[in-house]
């Protein structure tokens, strides 16, 4: 271990530290609401960046890609921050009496949210929570425990018969994210509904494995390992990022102007809420962060497998994703002011964990699935 | 060489290796434009052959710009400018509803313009007969041979030295390629003068519709909506038991532009205030009321002296005499609403804001005729 590595890996540890201290302090001075909102939010950014790993991984077992084989071994390593999230999940079954006003027996007085407590009740809802976690520590174990095991012995029994599981893990994974969609997000306000909801959240998540991905790729090959992987597979990459930010407008478009057009005051009130006091301003910095200027900047060909570019572009929808997530959840609150050292204490703990947990996962195994039978082919893929 | 044009001069290679390696060489050798054709896609070759980057993405770029740009202007000259109507209680610009249009048209300017650039102007199709589709080494080019041709584009090439040239490289064999002779009625040039004859003929033929249909209006194309069955006013019909046509209001029906007046009493409405301003607009449209409705028995003065007098019994009122201008605004209203004396009800032929006007002009034909200094001081003002 260098000297670098030991500092950076001291400050990780000083920022988890001074982030504890500050989401302490925020949960004593600032309230319960504000530290269980801010909880949900990096709870549901970390999940989703590793959930949509976990499914980038999957998606080439589906396809039976073999472009994407010699990167495979980052997002199945990356993966792991679903594992990350299970005690984070666990804990946050805690905020359902603060923050979720189904969970409150007063608000089942109003017959619309009482005819939906039979989905809507704490022990239904940790069932849930606990279901979805099983799957994805199940699906994680398949696709990647055993894929590090194949490094060692090589057996191409494994690539068949995870390539056999990889459909039943979509359907898995589309169940699952929707739940937690509806469940984590959508039932804040539980008036609200939005059929492509789901849908949403899981652009949102593509997209965060992507840049999460890219980033990690970027970074290895910055620090010399991972040579072997060419400006073609970054470009495929970077294609990727570029189809699914348009995708993710599409949808966050598509559900906006239906409740736009349709003006049913249930529908529109959630927006209502996201469009005013501020919060207007951070749609618009979406729409310009996660949407236009990503989109410029992947547009021109050279771009794409430009590491240059790709970084710049992956760091802006991460962070948008983030955004996005903030928007979602955090107006549940109805308070005025939305940022503070309360949140910066949470970004701090939550992303030094985040690269503490990751830097740990990058030690294991080797940097490309070696045992792969479809390695070599991927190596020698060309546009 | 006969007096045929050469179009290019091929060097026929065994494999894409011995193909790969003679471009460089080809390439520093002749100084004219090069080009492969090979049985499958070939890593690398067009870097080796410096084939210039397309233009096609520029193209779709700005078309799709202009695309979108289109749309826009289109939707707000549309319904904003031109014949603005409200869907659905939104503003006559929504762009909400615009984007869709918006992301239709910039899809299908890029798409025509990648399409049809390509095939057009880029490929310049439609080309009827590709020189190389003459050549004798096409059949194995399609198979498993590489061929490197290097093109005349136009001008006249030293064949003897590019064939030496080819040959040194590494080729196993080498084939002039000519340029066919052009038909006349084959040519890319007739092919589209038809299709301007088409395009013109479709202008012609829409163009003169359209005329036709404007000046023999006896022609309507579509009469379904004009032609249905229906009842005119007062009709009889026998769908329902008392035999007619027209339906009384639902019970209960209040007029959306009539407001309910509860007042019996004159002396009761006395504190009702007169709700418009004093404006020249209100007064000029309470004088031109009163003039339609009223002077005709009060007189255009309001003094009660019109041409009705001889043959109508009741002398109509002065309204400038001192017991009406003491009256109050509200009194006034009333007697409008509800009739006096002989006067009949004007409730149905004044709306609520006509009623105040006229009030407004009746007060102001009172103090005309005792007018102050100011008020044409005031007068002059405005």
């Amino acid at each position: 271990m260098t000297g670098r590595e030991r500092r950076a890996g001291m400050i990780l540890v000083l920022g988890c530290i001074v982030g504890l201290a500050g989401i302490a302090l925020t949960f004593f001075v600032s309230g319960m609401q504000r530290f269980w909102i801010n909880w949900i939010i990096w709870f549901l950014f970390l999940l989703t960046a590793g959930l949509g790993c976990l499914f980038i991984v999957a998606l080439e077992h589906v396809v039976g890609a073999r472009w994407s084989t010699p990167l495979r071994r980052i997002p199945e390593r990356l993966s792991g921050l679903t594992i990350l999230m299970v005690p984070v999940a666990l804990v946050a079954l805690f905020s359902l009496p603060v923050l979720y006003p189904w969970a409150r027996p007063e608000v089942l007085r109003d017959p619309m949210v009482a005819g939906k407590a039979v989905w809507l009740n704490i022990p239904f809802f940790s069932l849930r929570v606990v279901a979805c976690l099983v799957l994805w520590a199940l699906s994680y174990w398949i696709f990647v425990s055993r894929s590090i095991r194949q490094d060692r012995h090589g057996d191409p029994g494994y690539t068949v018969r995870v390539r056999r599981f990889a459909p039943l893990f979509m359907a898995i994974f589309g169940i699952t994210l929707t739940v937690v969609a509806f469940d984590w997000i959508s039932s804040l306000d539980p008036l609200w509904y939005s059929d492509i909801f789901g849908v949403y959240l899981f652009a949102g998540t593509f997209l965060a494995g992507l840049a999460v991905t890219t980033l990690a790729v970027l970074y290895l090959r910055k620090r010399g390992r991972l040579q072997e992987i060419k400006p073609d597979h970054l470009y495929n990459l970077g294609g990727f990022l570029f189809a699914f930010i348009v995708f993710w407008s599409y949808i966050g478009f598509a559900q906006y102007l239906l409740m736009w057009y349709a003006n049913i005051p249930e529908e529109v009130l959630w927006y209502k809420e996201r469009l005013s006091g501020g919060w207007g301003v951070v749609l618009l910095a979406m729409a310009l962060l996660h949407f236009l200027v990503p989109f410029f900047i992947l547009m021109a060909r050279n771009a794409k497998s430009d590491p240059r570019f790709l970084s710049g572009a992956a760091a802006l929808v991460l962070f948008s994703h983030l955004l996005d997530l903030y928007w979602m959840i955090y107006p549940a609150l109805k308070e005025k002011s939305f940022f503070g050292w309360q949140e910066l204490s949470f970004a701090v703990l939550f992303v030094s964990a985040a690269l503490l947990w990751i830097r740990r996962s990058m030690k294991r195994g080797e940097d490309m699935p070696v045992g792969d039978p479809m390695l070599r082919e991927g190596l020698g893929f060309r546009l | 060489m006969n007096n045929r044009e050469v179009f290019s001069v091929l060097g026929i290679f065994d494999s894409a290796q011995s193909l790969m390696r003679a471009i460089p060489e080809v390439k520093s050798g002749a100084a004219a434009k090069l080009e492969a054709y090979t049985p499958y896609p070939v890593h690398g070759l067009d870097e080796a052959l410096g084939l210039r980057k397309s233009p096609i993405a520029g193209m779709v770029l700005v078309m799709a710009v202009i695309g979108s740009i289109a749309a826009l202007g289109l939707e707000f000259w549309t319904s904003g400018v031109d014949y603005p109507q409200v869907t659905a209680g939104k503003p006559y610009f929504s762009w909400e509803a615009f984007v869709p249009i918006m992301f239709e048209l910039t899809v299908l300017f890029a798409a025509f313009t990648a399409g049809l650039g390509m095939l057009l102007l880029l490929n310049r199709l439609p080309f009827f007969r590709h020189p190389m589709l003459a050549a004798r080494s096409m059949p194995l080019i399609t198979r498993d041979k590489f061929a490197l041709a290097v093109e005349a584009g136009g001008k006249t090439i030293d064949v003897e030295e590019i064939s030496a040239l080819l040959r040194d490289s590494g080729a196993a064999s080498v084939e002039v390629v000519e340029s066919p002779p052009v038909h006349g009625l084959a040519s890319p040039r007739f092919f589209f003068r038809v299709l301007i004859a088409i395009a013109i003929a479709c202008c012609v033929a829409g163009y003169a519709t359209y005329w036709a249909m404007k000046l023999f209006p006896k022609a309507i194309p579509m009469v379904h909506m004009l032609d249905q069955p229906r009842l005119g006013p007062q009709q009889g019909n026998t769908f329902f038991t008392d035999g007619s046509g027209m339906r009384m209001p639902v019970e209960g029906t209040v007029s959306r532009i009539s407001i309910p007046y509860t007042v019996d009493e004159q002396e009761d409405p006395s504190a009702m205030g007169n709700p418009l301003p004093r404006t020249a607009p209100v007064l000029g449209r309470g004088r031109q009321l009163f003039n339609d409705y009223c002077s005709v028995c009060h007189g255009i003065l309001g003094n009660g002296e019109t041409t009705l007098t001889a043959a109508y019994e009741a002398k109509p009122t002065n309204l400038l005499s001192k017991n009406i201008a003491a009256l109050t605004d509200g009194s006034m209203y009333h007697v409008i609403m509800k009739g006096k004396n002989s006067m009949p009800s004007y409730s149905a032929d004044l709306s609520q804001d006509e009623r105040w006007a006229v009030l407004h002009y009746v007060r102001v034909l009172q103090r005309a005729l005792d007018a102050k200094d100011e008020d044409v001081s005031s007068a002059q003002k405005e």
